[in-house]
């Protein structure tokens, strides 16, 4: 299922009526590796979750695919997240008192019977990709990386079509860091899907296919990288 | 009036057991009926038990307040129906008093739970006309207002003793004047020779009776009343040592027990009457109920007493109920607060795609969860505090309470349980009214 993504006059207002993200057209290929920057409080984060259908007080046409999630009840976005979307967060958002195979299968636990093992077995799958190799243990004891890279695994244990990553290694050093965007790029890569990745960090968006930049609530540049 | 009357009354053609348990079903049923919409489909369980482990020790405060409030209500309700018990049990021996008009209750308190008690005394004319009525069994006179220590020292006949004691613990029955049997729990071996103070308590005159010498000669079973800690000597011996006849004519002043001759009877406080036929000892409190003496059954007392202490007890219910409201308003506020703990992670599950029904189900298991484990340790604590409070009582009044858990209790739980789980379903909505993006950034 090819789900390219459509914008069409999406405006996202503050509860005051203030406009917070105005973004009058955006294509984006699927398969494609979209950065996302910008100043802080620009609106670069309102604009991922926008994308998964998170937005209030939001207008205007968010089509992935032919499927506008602005018409789409909560409960009806909740399922096309369920389906076709993983998130990656900046500070991780896992369960803590979880193993880290538990935590990247979480999506099995709201998911059908029949997709539970699906789930549980891709999850295994990405957390040996991404070299993680004690997912019988707690995610507590785990480093900034390797707690990243679990969240990783659970954004792609449902095998989506699209990953929407929010700050994916602002909480991470350097080091750690290059190496964690060189993995989820690759992996991403490697299985066709379509990344959003909203970063500060240059190492992200430079391995990105294409860049825009968010100032104020609207984009302000949008470039296509080469290779 | 009993909430659950209309219910008892509907399936009174059960077996007891079976009624009480259907009643429980029904109780719970409201909960099961909610837990299994709720989580049907679903399998909330690994999250719940990270959300419990994550904020154990807030959790484990949470169940033990909810334990707290449960073990108090189990707790009333079987120490007061133990209470009840006990003080029946312990006017069981009693069928049926005479005693000099008045109170019934005083005479009561005086003559079965040895409350200690002025009253005027029965002449030896009524008391042979008692012994003597046809089908009578027993005509016991109790002659109490000396003491030893703490325990009461009451003049009767041998007959009585075998009557509260069928068999002796040890030792033997009385056999001359100043030899005694004492009940189970007096602080006195065999052998043991005491001095009785006339008079009870702080009144008691110590020094009145020195020139007399008791020796115990046996002791009494258990019979769980205050007459184990009382000490039953000859009433001969009681009417001697005040300077009074001693119930026999001088050619047998040797004699101990009946037959008494009335014109030696110095009088005694109360007749304890028993016969074989329940519909005798009906008749003899129809023919002594005259203004000369007063007869009665103490269960009929006791029962009166339960009636009327029953509003007091209805008004007691009232509150225990608002207190379970309260009690169950605190708990829905509690879970209110410890869900915005689990915001975020709640919010974490709405953005992944997780159904509205599945992050339902998970802070309704969670809570749930808490409410449950709360109400069994309530229990166990309701059943530890009857029994702790049971041997208070017991100590201070000698009557033998034992608080054990019932039906009654049961339900009290199940109900609480059933509405507190349905209730749980309000903070379940909450968190799903929750902006997810907020809380994601929270």
């Amino acid at each position: 299922m090819s789900l390219d993504l459509k914008i069409d006059d999406l405006e996202v207002r503050a509860a005051s009526g203030r406009v917070l993200l105005s973004v009058p057209r955006l294509s984006v290929a699927a398969g494609m590796c979209l950065g996302v920057k910008g100043p802080s409080g620009a609106g670069k984060s309102t604009f991922l979750f926008s994308l998964a259908g998170l937005g209030a007080n939001s207008s205007g046409a968010i089509a992935w695919g032919g499927t506008d999630l602005m018409v789409l009840s909560p409960e009806a976005r909740a399922k096309f997240r369920r389906h076709h979307i993983g998130m990656v967060f900046q500070d991780f958002l896992l369960f803590e008192e979880l193993s880290a195979a538990a935590n990247a299968a979480l999506p099995g636990a709201y998911s059908r019977r029949a997709r539970q093992a699906v789930i549980a077995r891709k999850a295994g799958d990405v957390l040996d990709r991404l070299g993680i190799a004690h997912g019988g243990r707690t995610v507590e004891s785990f480093s900034g990386g390797e707690r990243q890279r679990v969240a990783i695994a659970r954004a792609l244990a449902a095998d989506p079509e699209i990953v929407l990553a929010d700050e994916p290694t602002a909480s991470l050093d350097r080091k750690t860091a290059d190496r964690l965007i060189e993995d989820l790029v690759r992996m991403v890569r490697e299985e066709g899907k379509t990344l959003i990745a909203v970063s500060h960090d240059p190492a992200v968006y430079t391995r990105m296919d294409r860049v825009i930049e968010i100032v104020d609530g609207a984009i302000v540049s949008d470039e296509v990288r080469d290779g | 009036m009993n909430p659950l009357a209309p219910l008892y009354r509907a399936i009174e053609w059960m077996p007891v057991l079976a009624q009480d348990i259907t009643v429980l079903v029904v109780l719970v049923m409201p909960a099961l009926i909610v837990g299994a919409l709720v989580l049907v489909g679903f399998r909330p369980f690994p999250l719940v038990r990270a959300m419990l482990w994550r904020f154990r020790w807030t959790n484990a405060l949470f169940v033990l307040l909810i334990a707290v409030s449960v073990g108090l209500g189990v707790g009333l309700i079987a120490q007061e129906r133990g209470l009840r018990q006990g003080t029946a049990r312990a006017a069981d021996p009693f069928d049926l008093v005479i005693s000099a008009p008045g109170s019934e209750i005083t005479m009561m308190f005086a003559a079965v739970y040895l409350q200690p008690s002025d009253v005027p005394l029965l002449s030896g004319e009524i008391y042979d006309e008692v012994a003597n009525a046809p089908d009578v069994t027993l005509a016991a006179p109790i002659a109490f207002g000396d003491s030893y220590v703490s325990s009461p020292v009451v003049g009767s006949t041998a007959q009585f003793v075998t009557h509260l004691s069928p068999d002796l613990a040890e030792g033997a029955m009385f056999a001359d004047r100043l030899e005694a049997v004492i009940g189970s729990r007096v602080d006195l071996a065999l052998g043991d020779s005491f001095t009785p103070a006339h008079g009870v308590g702080d009144a008691a005159e110590h020094d009145a009776h020195a020139h007399v010498e008791y020796v115990v000669s046996g002791r009494m079973q258990p019979t769980g009343s205050p007459w184990d800690r009382a000490i039953i000597v000859p009433v001969e011996a009681v009417w001697e040592i005040h300077g009074l006849a001693n119930g026999h004519a001088p050619e047998n002043a040797d004699q101990l027990g009946p037959p008494f001759d009335p014109d030696y009877f110095p009088g005694t406080p109360a007749i304890l009457v028993s016969a074989e036929q329940l519909y005798v000892n009906y008749a003899l409190r129809a023919q002594f109920t005259t203004d000369r003496t007063m007869a009665f059954f103490p269960g009929t007392v006791l029962a009166n007493l339960y009636s009327l202490m029953g509003d007091v007890r209805q008004v007691m219910s009232i509150m225990a109920v608002v207190t379970q409201i309260l009690v169950t308003a605190g708990v829905l506020a509690g879970l209110v607060i410890l869900t915005r703990l689990f915001a975020r992670r709640l919010a974490l599950l709405r953005a992944l795609g997780a159904p509205g029904r599945f992050v339902f189900s998970v802070v309704w298991s969670y809570a749930a969860t808490l409410i449950f484990s709360g109400a069994v340790l309530g229990v166990a604590i309701g059943y530890g505090a009857a029994a702790l409070i049971s041997r208070v009582v017991s100590a201070q009044t000698d009557i033998l309470v034992t608080a054990t858990l019932s039906w009654p209790e049961f339900h009290l739980v199940g109900a609480f349980v059933s509405l507190t789980v349905i209730l749980a379903l309000v903070p379940a909505f909450i968190a799903l009214s929750r902006p997810v993006v907020t809380d994601l950034r929270s």
